[in-house]
């Protein structure tokens, strides 16, 4: 497996993260304090484009000038290890680092362009940064401290019937990266299970899209709640408690929209929506507003989670 | 289906176009498709309407450019499931991004842009990519108490004791300089030129 960083990290910060689920920051934070993760966030580092890219508004040279810059602050900082907490960021990132050390015409392109119009200090040499060793998901980051986080368990969430959504652009698009598995996806089962769970592991559609699809959620609505709904019912038919996630924009999908897919299928589907760090800095005893931050959860994140059980030392 | 091109003829310049693109990771994979109907099999798309990645690619490798124009293009979800099962390194995922690209290019999918230009805009004002505006009402009927809870952001993030969420001006400042000099807003300009003359 590749080698996993646990300092030199910048935590990339993400729009939908920021605007959507910020406890999800704050989640991600409190947990790598917890497990001595060393981190910093950067207030010059920008948006990835992810969403603008994926609807096709945003060409390859746009996104990977924008990380050029991004990649640069890393470095400049002396954190070289991205640490995304958008499986978006993951993807979109990844991929121009690749291009920008295999494609010597996109890199040279970008760098003249940087260079004549006084933006110099942006430029990305081959090499800069590597795919494999410096772009990463929180996913991996909690994974390489895998054997501690046991020991920080405050709270007992063993009686909840737990299962994982695992974010395609996590597992499918740099698949070579991917930790836990790719066609039957587990490194969240795995690092719920370190906080004493166990999650139902395979359901049917577990590698299946949320459907969120990007321009189909907002312009082919029926579409994409369609496939929204074969997830939805496969999670209900488990009779799933917590549905785990690790990309805000899959949790937009699912928590968002579960009042609507309820009604269009005749069904009450009942489950709450955590990002993987919510999870985890819930059952390490992480405050419900001041760092899980359910006030921006639709779905109610007590509906289903009353009380909490301290866990049997 | 009738090919408009033949190996022997002007030997597979559409895919040699795709394999060029700066987009394309997959070297020639393309060129690699056994048609073998994986990508189809798995498609989110291909289950829930007419899109059929398998297809996309026996129309690239037949030269058939009539598939840039093609409506069903747009329902692809960027899932990259067929990327990841692909079993010759083929990323028909990829392929379509190109080809719409294409479009683009040739003016042709100018109008599927219009909706999404707000991801342009906040890019440029605030170097964030924020859900465009113009689906706010939409989202507001469809989500209980969503746009309660945007109203009280700010206030939800303080109590997170999060950083504030807008970038400096000199951070917005240099991300649009960036945005400038890589074509991206004349072309956004461009586009939303159109849809001022189509309205």
């Amino acid at each position: 497996m590749k080698d996993l960083p646990t300092e030199d990290i910048l935590l990339f910060r993400s729009c939908l993260v920021s605007v959507e689920y910020p406890g999800v920051e704050a989640s991600t934070k409190f947990v790598f304090d917890t497990l001595g993760v060393d981190y910093a966030i950067s207030e010059k580092q920008t948006c990835c484009t992810g969403l603008g890219h994926y609807s096709d508004v945003f060409n390859q040279i746009d996104t990977s000038a924008i990380g050029a810059r991004n990649f640069k602050i890393a470095k400049e900082m002396g954190r070289p290890n991205l640490v995304m907490m958008c499986a978006t960021c993951y993807a979109i990132n990844k991929k121009s680092v690749k291009l920008l050390n295999k494609k010597d015409r996109l890199r040279n392109h970008i760098n003249k362009l940087f260079e004549e119009n006084g933006l110099a200090h942006l430029k990305y040499e081959k090499n800069d940064l590597k795919p494999t060793e410096n772009i990463f998901h929180v996913v991996d980051i909690l994974y390489a401290k895998k054997d501690v986080i046991k020991k920080h368990i405050k709270y007992d969430l063993s009686d909840f019937t737990i299962a994982t959504h695992h974010g395609c652009h996590y597992c499918k698009v740099h698949y070579e990266d991917t930790i836990g598995g790719v066609r039957n996806p587990n490194i969240m089962d795995e690092l719920i299970e370190e906080c004493g769970c166990k999650t139902i592991g395979w359901y049917d559609h577990k590698r299946a899209t949320c459907g969120t699809g990007f321009r189909q959620r907002y312009s082919n609505p029926d579409l994409s709640f369609t496939a929204t709904a074969d997830k939805m019912n496969a999670i209900e038919d488990e009779d799933v408690d917590i549905l785990v996630h690790l990309c805000p924009n899959c949790h937009i999908q699912f928590d968002r929209y579960q009042d609507l897919i309820s009604k269009r299928e005749g069904r009450n589907f009942k489950a709450i929506h955590l990002n993987i760090a919510q999870f985890i800095a819930l059952a390490m005893g992480g405050d419900f507003d001041k760092v899980i931050g359910v006030k921006a959860h639709t779905v109610p994140i007590d509906s289903v989670i009353k009380e909490l059980k301290e866990v049997k030392k | 289906m009738t090919f408009k091109q033949k190996i022997n003829d002007s030997p597979i310049d559409f895919a040699i176009e795709i394999i060029n693109d700066v987009k394309n990771s997959k070297d020639e994979g393309v060129l690699k498709c056994v048609q073998c109907g994986m990508c189809t099999s798995t498609c989110p798309a291909a289950h829930h309407s007419d899109y059929n990645p398998r297809d996309i690619i026996e129309k690239v490798l037949a030269g058939d450019e009539s598939i840039i124009s093609e409506e069903n293009i747009w329902n692809c979800f960027y899932c990259y499931t067929c990327h990841s099962v692909c079993p010759v390194g083929n990323s028909v995922c990829e392929v379509n991004q190109i080809l719409k690209q294409i479009a683009i290019a040739k003016e042709i999918g100018y109008d599927k842009l219009y909706e999404y230009l707000g991801f342009a805009d906040s890019y440029f004002t605030a170097a964030i990519g924020a859900i465009p505006e113009r689906f706010f009402p939409d989202i507001g009927q469809d989500v209980p108490g969503w746009w309660n809870f945007r109203q009280n952001l700010e206030e939800i993030r303080n109590e997170l004791e999060l950083d504030s969420l807008m970038p400096s001006k000199e951070v917005i400042d240099e991300v649009s300089k960036i945005l400038t000099i890589t074509g991206f807003k004349s072309k956004i300009e461009r586009i939303r030129a159109s849809e001022e003359v189509e309205k």
